[in-house]
């Protein structure tokens, strides 16, 4: 089981970490961009063939994005649009073979993180979302190589 | 309003209201915006719950390195640790540690031979107790180094547990989430190393996690 609104909600969490780092001046931008290529992407109809391309490209996406809270200088503002447009892309592909209608609806509010994640990355609390976003790249990481491995599921485990 | 010098006052308080509001305002959105998040993250594995008969979503996830007291003891130790050497280990470390758990996952799950992995836990929380016991100030690449390999231990047995059939990305966000809280956790107790007492107590703390952990090597070597 797969899908729904978790893997968009993860990569819009991922993309507004990024944006904390970025100019102010581009945050509103940047948002409204993962909106409409997220609104655009999930109405769209994929052939079910793209099902693991769509979602290896939202796990890959999820890792890159969540890295680029640790780019010296944060990032700029070219790269947060396209790091938008990107996120919206695969999170509005993986709700349109994945998901259902009302998903897209329970996964944009996630994109206003980027407003606490903002504020904090002027402080001391740049920390935290960095730390935060190390959980992102872990959980991608671990998704996507789901796809690729058939796991032992509910066998016996050490601690048993 | 003047003050005794006879400077006028009005403006700093209207800067000063200003920032309280902006504050609280900061705070509120903050706190809708978690609530929003806290809503997607734990319907969903709900949802994916049905019909399926298995749990393996979001909570068991989270539930999964509670319940062992080696994950758990080993999680908060690398906190600890971190807080203990400061800045950047404080932050490098749980940036570290789920990033490295992840691939040790992914090796579990293809089942890549490992020395046994109950051996690798167990060593985790003995050598981390024991480097917070000792007040071992290790260099920024030794620590990084012995927390990433015992973050593939941990991560291969939470791999070779992974759950396919019922939401397993719930469950790693889950599991990926209670453990960076008891990282967490880890720092907060090492914050009170700033005051003598809280130093002493961190030590005694860094001492019983590696008490615990030789227990945990002595049942692994089958004793």
């Amino acid at each position: 089981m797969r899908g729904g609104a978790l893997p968009a909600a993860l990569l819009f969490a991922a993309l507004a970490f990024a944006l904390a780092f970025a100019p102010r001046r581009v945050l509103f931008a940047a948002v409204i961009a993962a909106s409409l290529a997220a609104i655009a992407c999930s109405l769209m109809p994929l052939p079910e063939i793209w099902r693991e391309w769509v979602f290896a490209g939202c796990w890959a996406s999820v890792a890159i994005t969540a890295a680029m809270v640790h780019l010296p200088g944060g990032v700029g503002s070219p790269l947060s649009i396209v790091l938008a447009i990107n996120a919206g892309i695969w999170a509005g592909a993986t709700l349109a073979i994945a998901g259902l209608p009302l998903d897209l609806l329970r996964a944009l509010p996630v994109l206003l993180l980027v407003l606490p994640a903002a504020w904090l990355a002027q402080g001391r609390g740049a920390i935290a979302i960095k730390v935060i976003a190390s959980w992102l790249i872990a959980v991608a990481i671990l998704a996507a190589a789901l796809a690729l491995v058939p796991t032992p599921g509910y066998a016996p485990d050490h601690m048993q | 309003m003047l003050d005794r010098f006879g400077r006028n006052l009005t403006p700093l308080i209207y800067a000063q209201t200003a920032q309280l509001v902006a504050r609280l305002v900061w705070g509120l959105v903050a706190g809708l915006v978690a609530g929003l998040v806290a809503g997607v993250l734990l319907a969903s594995p709900a949802d994916a719950h049905g019909g399926t008969g298995l749990t393996g979503g979001f909570a068991a996830g989270f539930v999964h390195p509670l319940s062992g007291f080696d994950h758990l003891l080993a999680m908060v130790a690398v906190g600890l640790w971190g807080a203990f050497l400061g800045r950047p280990l404080i932050f490098l470390l749980p940036v570290i540690f789920p990033a490295v758990m992840a691939i040790g996952g992914v090796l579990g799950m293809i089942n890549m031979p490992l020395p046994p992995v109950e051996l690798g836990i167990a060593l985790s929380v003995l050598v981390l107790g024991g480097m917070i016991a000792g007040a071992v100030r290790a260099p920024i690449w030794l620590a990084a180094s012995i927390v990433a390999v015992f973050g593939i231990f941990h991560g291969y047995a939470h791999g070779k547990e992974l759950p396919s059939a019922a939401d397993p990305i719930g469950y790693s966000v889950g599991f990926v989430l209670a453990t960076g809280m008891l990282h967490i956790v880890g720092i907060g107790i090492g914050a009170i190393d700033h005051w003598p007492i809280g130093r002493t107590v961190v030590r005694v703390t860094g001492g019983l996690i590696m008490l615990a952990g030789g227990w945990f090597l002595f049942q692994a070597l089958g004793h």
